[in-house]
């Protein structure tokens, strides 16, 4: 317990995944959280975000902001701090400081950005995902695990490049083909704050290996196996 | 050498037969499978058993066999 209250966290992506990792890390004491992300809060946002109000939307909010903010009425001494901006704009230097880092994002360029600045500064990196009723947890723990980039493919790619051409600069604007459900977005940042517990205290043995997905319609929960890519540019000299 | 398996959609259930070469890429059968169920553009990843298969793998390479259980996965990518 005195290890997560002691460590530093960075959640990168303040959507419904990022409420719901912050709210849990909060309630499990961890004191000192970096919650990263550019977008307001939209109307559209507030059936799946603990932290959002109607108020929030109206005024145009920053996401990270109001987590920050609202997240501290659950332990007045907890340290959340907000930066409104890209991850892609955040100095790599802001990984390192960090004991974990949470992935709450919604594309593929930016879980590569923070999975491999993660990986470069030896940061455990645990990546989150929803999508309908399904989703997945994957644990990054550098330098012995693989990373997200390992387990990637070509779809994977060109669902990049297709976000891209669509929005011409900016790949954040992009609303995913199926919104998750409440409970699918809940049951992920629990494994992710569950998995981050383990990193924090030591346990990182016991974390997922590699990756947990979850289909709450089929009843169904896997963990996959990876294969560390000898020749994938993340961790190759 | 060619060898035929099965790939399951992780979504409806449905199954298709595969007949494949030992070059051919774990990502020619996700593009494959993908293109004969006329899935949505998105992200897919191909399991074996408890491995989740590299894309850039061969079907030698992956050690995919004579009647093999494949299933293709959609892979979540909203927050
Ligand atoms: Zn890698």
């Amino acid at each position: 317990m005195e290890a997560v209250i002691g460590s530093r966290c960075l959640v990168i992506g303040a959507g419904a995944l990022g409420n719901e990792v912050v709210k849990n890390l909060v309630l499990s004491g961890a004191k000192s959280i970096t919650i990263v992300d550019m977008d307001e809060v939209a109307i559209s946002n507030l059936n799946r975000c603990i932290f959002f109000r109607t108020e929030d939307a109206q005024a145009g909010r920053s996401k990270a902001e109001v987590i920050a903010h609202r997240a501290k009425e659950l332990n007045e001494v907890a340290k959340l701090e907000a930066t409104i901006g890209r991850i892609q704009d955040l100095p790599s230097k802001r990984f390192r400081e960090n004991d974990v880092v949470f992935g709450c994002l919604d594309n593929v360029a930016a879980r590569l950005h923070s999975n491999s600045h993660s990986y470069y500064h030896r940061v455990p990196y645990i990546d989150g995902a929803t999508m309908g009723t399904s989703g997945k947890v994957q644990v990054v723990i550098p330098p012995s695990t693989p990373c997200l980039q390992c387990a990637m493919n070509r779809t994977h790619y060109k669902l990049m490049e297709k976000r891209f051409s669509c929005t011409g600069a900016d790949v954040t604007f992009f609303e995913p083909k199926m919104a998750a459900e409440i409970t699918t977005t809940s049951v992920i940042a629990a494994v992710q704050v569950r998995e981050g517990l383990k990193v924090l205290s030591g346990k990182s043995d016991e974390c997922i290996r590699n990756i947990w997905y979850y289909n709450g319609l089929a009843n169904r929960s896997d963990v996959l196996e990876v294969d560390l890519d000898p020749e994938c540019a993340v961790h190759t000299k | 050498m060619s060898v035929r398996v099965r790939v399951r959609n992780a979504e409806t259930g449905s199954t298709v037969d595969m007949e494949l070469e030992e070059e051919n890429t774990v990502q020619e059968i996700i593009e494959g499978a993908a293109g004969y169920w006329e899935k949505d553009a998105g992200a897919y990843v191909i399991r074996k058993g408890k491995k989740l298969l590299r894309g850039q793998q061969t079907v030698l390479g992956a050690s995919i066999t004579h009647s093999d259980d494949l299933e293709l996965i959609p892979d979540p990518e909203g927050g």
